[in-house]
């Protein structure tokens, strides 16, 4: 199985100049598949169509927690409605100041263990798939390459009874 | 060694010009920031051995033209000290404990944090106070919804101030005393009284400026009443085995004069115990936090400055001095102390003090060319100068943004917060407290140990 055949396609993206209130709107409304809609990330594309960046979940967090509580152990000294306030200040930042740069990226003729390679390494639950033009084509998601594995694990024996 | 010997020591040949051109070319690469200053320091040095102006020998082991090993163990131990330390806890009890101590009022934490911070600095070095102190005062400042900068600023200029007092509190200080062979308890008694008298004017002065505009609202207040400062202990065992070797490692400071140790014995006696006591069998993690670019940077000067010592350049600047100051040792206090502000305001003190010792060390040696050792070193009429290098070195860092490396850290991080302090803005309340601090100094200098002798 190559990662064109377990991408899901994706047809929305983010531009840098966007804030993150836009992102966080456009993020919620996406659709994942034919079923579900919201997602937890999104490629971040300048107006050539040019990927530059990817804008997730982790990155938004990132984004709300201050850069001082990173430098001590400061969390015993928090209170409450500080996340939600400080959520509210950083709502105008651009999408460009906060994405992910080094963004993984796998051709579509990638073979699964490459991706999981990627996965594993790089620590990350999604990859961005690229078409041979170097576009955006869609996104590969940890959970669904988990299906696979459970998938096959689950087949096997069956096959070898037969 | 004949007369004429004796009146020229030196003479200005290819050696001497290759040496000033490498000092000059790295002091002024330096200066730009073109290129970082740690990569500069350890080139201008390796060119001062490969191009045979010293030694390898010299620049490893004479003390007069290399590297001071007593400067770089103190510093290095210290910092295994406090990286050891950090995990524990204190730093963040003690300032969340300030806080609470000025019971959520916006300037009564501004004062007590200004007071903390230039106890820390005077303890510690400048640079990890500030380090300890900005994450804090910007979480203070978001719970009171007041602007983080003025705290900043307030801590960056009061950890210079601070560090002033101690032989262990600047850089500049360290050097001073490793060079003229001055003990922790000089510092005490020369410097730490007049750093009080600084600290209280320099209380009333952030009161003048920021006072009346820190305001916040009773229900924030409550934000900070609510935080319970025992939570920040992480690991109390450890807290009391460093609590136990800092006052050790204190005391030893206290006592070195007497007990004839170098401040770094006692350091990294300290620093060794302190890793014993911890129990690690990881001790990379520790020894990996120290700062090694500032230790090479420190290396490197040591070894470019004592090629130009060597040469005799700072031999001809020290006549130069002399000569602008006809020999008066109130005028060349003076000279020293104000030159010395504006320019560590300008460069960092560090290689600036580097320069300054040898070169002091060399007019004395015009002034007095009968004595030697301890007895020229700390002369009753050198001592001053001494002081004015140290009060004029330290307390110029507040001049400008990039005076001294706690600046360079506060800007920093308050960038990284999302609060920009322009170089302009830095200077605007910098540069005030620089001169106040400084004219207290002349004044105190001059009634101290001119206005009475004869």
């Amino acid at each position: 199985m190559k990662a064109r055949d377990l991408m899901i396609p994706l047809h929305e993206f983010l531009k840098p100049s966007n804030t993150l209130k836009d992102a966080v709107n456009k993020l919620k409304s996406a659709r994942r598949d034919e079923m579900r809609i919201g997602v937890k990330g999104l490629p971040v594309l300048d107006d050539c169509g040019k990927l530059v960046g990817h804008l997730s979940m982790g990155d938004i967090l990132k984004a709300v927690f201050p850069s001082y509580m990173s430098l001590m152990d400061l969390g015993d000294f928090t209170w409450d409605g500080m996340v939600e306030s400080l959520a509210k200040k950083v709502s105008g930042k651009s999408v460009e100041s906060v994405m992910t740069k080094q963004v993984v990226t796998v051709p579509e003729d990638a073979p699964l263990m490459e991706c999981v390679d990627h996965m594993l390494k790089k620590d990350v639950k999604r990859l961005i798939v690229l078409d041979k033009e170097g576009k955006v084509a869609g996104m590969l998601y940890e959970r669904d390459v988990f299906f696979v594995i459970t998938k096959s694990m689950l087949d096997e024996p069956e096959k070898k009874h037969r | 060694m004949t007369h004429e010997a004796a009146a020229q020591p030196f003479v200005m040949d290819a050696t001497f010009w290759t040496a000033t051109v490498i000092f000059v070319l790295a002091y002024a690469v330096i200066v730009s920031e073109k290129i970082h200053k740690t990569i500069v320091a350890i080139m201008g040095a390796s060119l001062m051995l490969v191009l045979k102006i010293l030694q390898q020998h010299e620049a490893f082991h004479l003390e007069e033209f290399g590297i001071d090993w007593n400067v770089i163990f103190l510093l290095i131990s210290m910092m295994i000290i406090i990286n050891l330390m950090r995990p524990t806890g204190i730093f963040e009890y003690i300032a969340i404990k300030s806080a609470k101590w000025g019971k959520g009022e916006p300037f009564r934490i501004m004062a007590i944090f200004a007071l903390v911070t230039a106890v820390l600095s005077a303890l510690l070095d400048n640079v990890t106070t500030v380090l300890l102190i900005t994450p804090v005062t910007l979480l203070i400042a978001d719970a009171l919804e007041v602007d983080p900068i003025p705290y900043l600023i307030s801590c960056a200029l009061a950890s210079n101030i601070g560090g002033t007092a101690t032989l262990i509190g600047d850089p500049p200080n360290i050097m001073i005393a490793s060079k003229a062979q001055l003990d922790f308890m000089a510092f005490i008694y020369h410097l730490a009284p007049i750093v009080v008298v600084m600290m209280v004017f320099y209380l009333f002065a952030i009161k003048f400026i920021w006072g009346r505009k820190l305001r916040t609202r009773d229900e924030l207040k409550q934000r900070i009443m609510q935080m319970n400062e025992r939570e920040a202990i992480k690991d109390p065992v450890m807290l009391k085995k460093s609590l136990i070797v800092l006052a050790m490692v204190l005391t030893g400071f206290v006592l070195h004069g007497m007990l004839h140790f170098q401040p770094a014995t006692v350091a990294l006696f300290g620093a060794g115990l302190l890793l014993l006591l911890s129990g690690t069998h990881e001790p990379h993690h520790i020894l990996a936090e120290v700062e090694w670019p500032t230790i090479f940077f420190f290396m490197g000067l040591f070894v470019i400055v004592g090629g130009v010592v060597k040469v005799g350049l700072i031999k001809w600047m020290s006549i130069q001095v002399l000569a602008l100051t006809q020999g008066n040792l109130l005028a060349t206090s003076m000279v020293v102390m104000w030159f010395s502000a504006f320019a560590s305001a300008i460069v960092d003190n560090i290689p600036y003090v580097a320069t300054m010792n040898p070169l002091i060390i060399d007019m004395a040696r015009q002034i007095w060319p009968d004595e030697t050792g301890r007895a020229l070193l700390q002369h009753a009429d050198l001592m001053p100068l001494w002081w004015s290098l140290a009060l004029g070195a330290c307390l110029g860092g507040n001049g400008s943004a990039i005076g001294a490396s706690a600046n360079v850290i506060v800007v920093g991080m308050s960038e990284k917060a999302g609060k920009r302090i322009s170089f302009m803005k830095f200077m605007a309340y910098g540069m005030p407290i620089m001169i106040l601090t400084v004219a207290i100094s002349t004044l105190y200098v001059w009634l101290r140990y001119y206005a009475f002798s004869s």
